[in-house]
């Protein structure tokens, strides 16, 4: 029963909570670039005026693929606030960026296919780190489930805090953030236009967008369980990593998926696996 | 129980002969269906009996099975023998020289003769036949239709389907044979006649390239069947029996024995196509693609992977064990690799094939409870869903006449069944809830204690996303509403429907399966059963409340995906340089002209050439593999 009311509050209040650190992520941004920045609530109002625009789409698929992102997003989220298996969440997060790429793919658009062949190589350079930060949580608790962690009384961080900084990279990645976010890069003056995104439109845009919140948390929840043993430090955690995702956005440059996927493995992977060596001989 | 064993077996080889003298279509399709049927209601009556003690055979007309099977054996050396002569290949001509004359020697001077019960069946045994005669049979079944189209585009004057019928439907009589052995020298019979049904069906087409590729498979899986000789002889000489379930009932005892058995593996490596291996499965995909369909899902290289599991026992908690398990794992990665680089749909499913045998004999090496069910899941659910992929590959070359995946870029506006029940068996390799996810979810699992494993399993499961996920993309596109219905045969749209319904209903009943047929197989089961969820200390995956949710999620969309016609199609995003709507796919470019445009997959080609990792990746699996032998002794 409990397990069924936290997933429910899972479902309907990890989107307010993403909304509103995407709003708060632009406020901060302003604040960095010298600019006032939207209302915090710019991104409710974002998606609902693009709810309210006519369907057009390039064709069927994108509606399919856009509702299954948001809705694999969502079960997701669910999982992770049921306690369940991480690798599990994580296959399951799996699909919804699976069909994300799909569906730009199935446009016969040249800006989509190449956001979408960015993103598989974005998924490329995370998913390694993403496993190898969970094999950590299971040889300090001994299992997968989110719920051994609770168990815990001295914070993972501890442990394991080169994977902390490895999962940093996974952060990034996952949030499209400079100096990895080529394949949905922002502005319009650029080749890409939205890379993986620029079919996606109106409602099916919006969707997308709710999507992106839901795993904003789940990603964000994953950083959370580094430091179970208190809120309010979990909070200083949390604010702090995400702090320094907003400077590292509006510091660094754009970089090339190259670039990505040489540092993400060598330095990523490279630090996951010392880590890992320590616990493995601990 | 004896008769519906000898059924299983007997039964292809007698409806192989039918098919090679009785030069008739009508005949052969009845046979090859017939048999389907026959060997499907068998190997389910064979489930419904369940796991068995080892049982004797007896005598044929008098004779001794027993010495039956050694004349056999040597005819069929001979043969083997004779290729090696007729391709002149020294490689063929001396290892199958050198088994022979060990062969010889073991058989008069070594062996005592004693009654060895020949036929077995545990849990392992009854899955594999269940996968042999039903995927087999369906892939079979496939062939007739798929084989007239082949030799169509060939222009044969004489055809020649009753050879390729007779091999084909022979190498399920041997495969059951394989997996029901109890002696050893019977197992080792019939993995000789995987070989050679093999390569005769390998090099079928008679071309160069074909020939080629059939004498290298040849000369490969000779060395396997040396390396089995030399194992069996290893494994007696300390034993002093060839009854199968005695020597894993004794365990790992010395290291003799153990060396022995990693001979054993040796062989399973080279039929499972392993690196350094692999070249051999890789050519083979010159072959009809049936062939191909049944080499990766349900014969050949899953005898490899199933010689290892049956004598994990023998080797738990040794360090051959963990050499089996880097080894593995080190193929896993190495072929995940080398597919991302690829364009070629029937190379990237070879390549995701070795990869995923490589998981499976990790999963062995691993040898835990958990990593054995993990291998047996794999094993079953990469069956389907690999038959099913290579299957559709068929049926697309047939229809546009390539295999590469940049041709088949938006298949669905001309061929929209087969392009779906494509996707949906890529989706099926590579996404939960489906059965192969999960196998790979337990091998994490069962594999996070040993952090070499688990480097090369993260990075290899990634790998392998990227190309899956490139390919179901390409797949899609939009259809002209007036669009005329795809054709298929019906004895091709049979086995795809079968197997693309049986990859995602068994799915679904994976807790059941599991419960029934791989729990018993364990003292301690890792998984208990829960409300359609496998749970286990170290984690748990959540099977039935997933399939609903995703399930229902999945008819949600497909349900607002059907409305599309009622909003608005737009044309892609061109930078605002658009061409009237009837000239879809360009641009307006210089001189007011339309310019067509097009975006190909990343192949990554210089980070993952094919020509520059695999003799990187083949020396450094040569250097495993010599680690692991040494290492046995």
């Amino acid at each position: 029963m409990n397990t069924l009311i936290l997933v429910i509050i899972g479902i309907v209040v990890a989107p307010l909570v993403g909304g509103l650190i995407a709003g708060l992520d632009r406020r901060i941004t302003a604040w960095f670039q010298s600019r006032q920045g939207p209302p915090i609530m710019q991104a409710f109002y974002d998606v609902a005026k693009l709810l309210g625009k006519e369907k057009m789409v390039v064709n069927q698929w994108q509606i399919l693929c856009a509702w299954v992102y948001l809705i694999a997003a969502a079960v997701s989220v669910a999982l992770f606030f049921a306690q369940g298996d991480l690798l599990l969440v994580f296959f399951v997060q799996a699909v919804g960026a699976v069909f994300l790429v799909m569906g730009a793919m199935a446009a016969k658009s040249p800006y989509s296919q190449v956001g979408a062949q960015r993103e598989l190589m974005q998924i490329l350079a995370y998913e390694p780190v993403l496993i190898l930060v969970f094999v950590g949580f299971f040889l300090v608790t001994g299992s997968f489930s989110i719920e051994a962690v609770w168990q815990l009384d001295q914070p993972l961080i501890a442990k394991m805090p080169l994977l902390y900084l490895a999962l940093g990279y996974a952060l990034t990645i996952k949030l499209r953030k400079s100096p990895f976010d080529f394949s949905t890069s922002h502005h319009g003056h650029q080749e890409l236009v939205k890379g993986v995104l620029t079919e996606y439109s109106g409602p099916y845009l919006a969707l997308v967008e709710i999507a992106h919140w839901y795993e904003t948390v789940l990603v964000l929840g994953l950083c959370a369980l580094f430091w179970s043993t208190n809120v309010a430090w979990m909070a200083v955690l949390l604010i702090g990593t995400y702090l320094l995702e907003i400077l590292v956005d509006n510091t660094m440059a754009r970089m090339t998926w190259r670039w990505m996927l040489k540092r993400v493995w060598l330095l990523g992977m490279g630090m996951s696996v010392v880590n890992l060596i320590w616990l493995y001989a601990g | 129980m004896s008769n519906l064993l000898l059924l299983l077996i007997l039964l292809p080889v007698a409806a192989a002969l039918v098919c090679y003298f009785v030069r008739s279509s009508a005949v052969r399709k009845l046979t090859v269906v017939a048999n389907g049927a026959i060997l499907t209601l068998a190997s389910l009556a064979l489930l419904g009996k369940g796991a068995f003690e080892p049982i004797a055979v007896g005598s044929f007309l008098g004779i001794g099975s027993d010495f039956l099977i050694t004349v056999m054996d040597f005819a069929l050396l001979g043969v083997i023998f004779f290729y090696g002569l007729k391709h002149k290949n020294l490689l063929i001509q001396g290892f199958t020289l050198a088994q022979a004359v060990l062969l010889a020697w073991f058989e008069f001077f070594v062996v005592e003769h004693a009654e060895v019960p020949a036929l077995a069946g545990d849990q392992l045994s009854i899955i594999m036949v269940l996968v042999i005669s039903i995927i087999g049979s369906l892939i079979c079944i496939y062939a007739l239709p798929y084989m007239k189209e082949h030799e169509e585009h060939l222009h044969l004057k004489t055809s020649r389907q009753p050879r390729f019928f007779f091999f084909l439907v022979l190498f399920l009589g041997a495969m059951n044979g394989l997996v029901l052995a109890n002696n050893v020298l019977w197992l080792y019979f019939f993995f000789e006649v995987t070989t050679l049904c093999s390569f005769m069906l390998i090099g079928h087409d008679a071309t160069e390239i074909a020939t080629r590729n059939s004498v290298r498979a040849l000369w490969m899986n000779s060395l396997g069947g040396l390396a089995f000789v030399i194992g069996m002889m290893l494994v007696y000489a300390k034993t002093g029996t060839l009854d199968i379930a005695a020597i894993l009932a004794a365990g790992p005892q010395g290291a003799l024995m153990v060396a022995g058995v990693g001979f054993i593996c040796l062989a399973g490596f080279t039929k499972a196509a392993q690196v350094p291996f692999q070249s051999w499965l890789l050519g083979a995909m010159v072959a009809p693609t049936p062939v191909s369909a049944l080499l990766h899902s349900s014969t050949m290289v899953k005898a490899g992977v199933y010689v290892i599991l049956r004598f994990a026992p023998a080797f738990e908690g040794t360090f051959l064990s963990t050499g089996v398990a880097i080894c593995g794992a080190f193929t896993f990665l190495a072929c995940a690799a080398l597919g991302v680089g690829q364009s070629n749909g029937k190379k990237i499913l070879a390549y995701s094939t070795v990869a995923n045998l490589g998981l499976i004999i990790c999963c062995a090496g691993i040898n835990t409870p958990l990593a054995i069910t993990a291998a047996v899941m794999m094993i079953l659910f990469h069956a389907i869903s690999k038959s099913l992929l290579f299957l559709c590959v068929g049926t697309i070359e047939h229809a546009i006449g390539s295999r590469d995946l940049e041709d088949m870029r938006g298949l669905y506006a001309k061929f929209p069944r087969t392009a779906m029940i494509t996707v949906i068996g890529i989706l099926t390799m590579m996404l939960p809830p489906f059965g192969v996810l999960m196998a790979k979810w337990m091998a994490i699992e069962a594999g996070a204690s040993n952090i070499y494993v688990i480097v090369m399993l993260a990075m290899g499961s990634a790998l392998m996303m990227v190309y899956l996920s490139r390919w179901a993309g390409s797949l899609m596109a939009s259809r002209a509403a007036d669009a005329a219905p795809e054709r298929q045969a019906a004895l091709i749209r049979l086995p795809l429907m079968a197997l693309a319904a049986a990859a995602v209903i068994l799915s679904l009943g994976s807790p059941w399966i599991y419960n029934s047929m791989v729990a018993p197989m364990f003292n301690a089961p890792p998984f208990t059963l829960s409300f359609g969820s496998l749970d286990a200390v170290s984690g748990s995956f959540v099977v039935v409340p997933l399939f609903i949710v995703l399930g229902l999620g999945l008819l949600y969309a497909m349900k607002a995906a059907s409305g599309f016609r009622k909003t608005r199609i737009a044309p892609p995003y061109v930078a605002g340089a658009n061409t009237p709507a009837d000239m879809d796919g360009t641009y307006i470019g210089p001189m007011n002209g339309p310019v067509a445009y097009a975006a190909g997959n990343m192949y990554l080609g210089e980070l993952f050439a094919e020509g520059k990792l695999t003799p990187v990746f083949n020396s450094l699996a040569v250097a495993l593999i010599v680690l692991m032998l040494g290492g046995a002794l």
